[in-house]
């Protein structure tokens, strides 16, 4: 009877020895897999939110040297709205992607900026742009 | 004397009858154990997978960031003149230095794009791939046996290289081609005598 029972146990084992050797081979393989597959599909995205801020970026950046020396109260106002943008710009690195505020200030980020081209008196049109450039994350 | 000889037989008989059940057992064994491990191996696969994906993304989402970052910024500056332009001078077109500098850092950053999507729509081939489907024809890896080094070792710095070349084939010319457009983009700068902090801004691309 105890032989019988060993017997069992030890077929027991080795069917979990098995299924335990091709799960850990198996996992190895998924993690390459998985890591290469998240990869592309993160640069993919990286890649177009980073342009898009970026380009908020120099474009904040050219208005705010084209202006400096204004001094009328247009301009003033001009400069704070494009001070507030890069500020907004600087509080939103793009190095978490699992950031949980990442989408929320891209979203103030999109909204500050057509702000800020409502006030240059910048063409709509000009947003199309980046837009091609995709700006559905 | 006959039943000795029957039972001797019989004993022989027996035995070999036992001997084909052992072979056809352990048989059986041998395909019941393949297929746990081919059961671990799916398992496995999926599990790893779920695992690693995230982090993958993460990595890759940094990666691209950083390729598109100073495209990205030179775009926004080259943009910001070219509205300048417009507005100081409404009567006349935008120079064409301005128009030509902006299409062709465009056209620089959509190359970029074009190579990050390509490389999703059709990615290259892993090493581990090809080693897996070396396995299925039972192709005993050449110069890689077991023991001679460890498999997974193997794999991975070839991975690495693979990767490591891609990204300097490409990343030379890229930079050669970024630094040309901030070139043309100071000349613009200083043509249209635009404020010398710009030039600084635009040099400040090239550190990223």
């Amino acid at each position: 009877m105890a032989d019988g029972e060993d017997l069992f146990d030890s077929i027991l084992l080795a069917d979990e020895k098995y299924r335990g050797e091709g799960y850990r081979e198996g996992f190895q393989r998924g993690t390459r897999r998985g890591l290469q597959g998240g990869r592309r599909h993160g640069a993919s995205h990286g890649a177009r939110l980073s342009s898009e801020v970026s380009f908020y970026h120099g474009f904040a950046t050219t208005w705010k040297c084209l202006l400096d020396h204004s001094t009328d109260v247009k301009s003033r106002k001009r400069l704070k709205a494009l001070e507030s943008l890069l500020g907004l710009i600087r509080d939103s690195p793009l190095d978490n992607p699992q950031s949980v505020t990442l989408q929320s200030n891209t979203d103030k980020l999109r909204a500050k900026f057509r702000q800020v081209c409502s006030m240059l008196s910048v063409p709509a049109d000009f947003r199309d742009i980046h837009t091609a450039a995709g700006t559905s994350f | 004397m006959s039943w000795v000889k029957a039972a001797s037989f019989n004993g022989e008989d027996v035995f070999d009858e036992s001997g084909d059940e052992l072979s056809l057992q352990s048989k059986e064994w041998m395909s019941n154990m393949k297929k746990r491990v081919k059961d671990g191996y799916v398992d496995g696969v999926d599990a790893g997978e779920e695992a690693s994906l995230q982090a993958g993304f993460d990595q890759g989402f940094r990666e691209g960031a950083a390729q598109t970052a100073a495209v990205g910024r030179l775009k926004g500056m080259v943009s910001a003149i070219s509205c300048w332009c417009q507005i100081q001078h409404p009567e006349s077109p935008v120079p064409a230095a301005v128009t030509d500098l902006l299409q062709q850092v465009v056209k620089h950053e959509d190359q970029i794009m074009d190579g990050i999507k390509r490389a999703l729509e059709n990615p290259p081939p892993s090493v581990s791939d090809v080693s897996e489907s070396m396995e299925d024809l039972e192709v005993e890896p050449s110069g890689c046996a077991e023991g001679a080094c460890k498999e997974s070792d193997c794999c991975r710095t070839a991975e690495k290289m693979e990767l490591g070349s891609r990204s300097t084939d490409c990343s030379s010319s890229v930079e050669e081609d970024l630094n040309h457009l901030l070139q043309r983009c100071v000349d613009v700068v200083l043509n249209l005598g635009l404020p010398q902090e710009l030039i600084a801004h635009i040099e400040e691309i090239k550190r990223l």
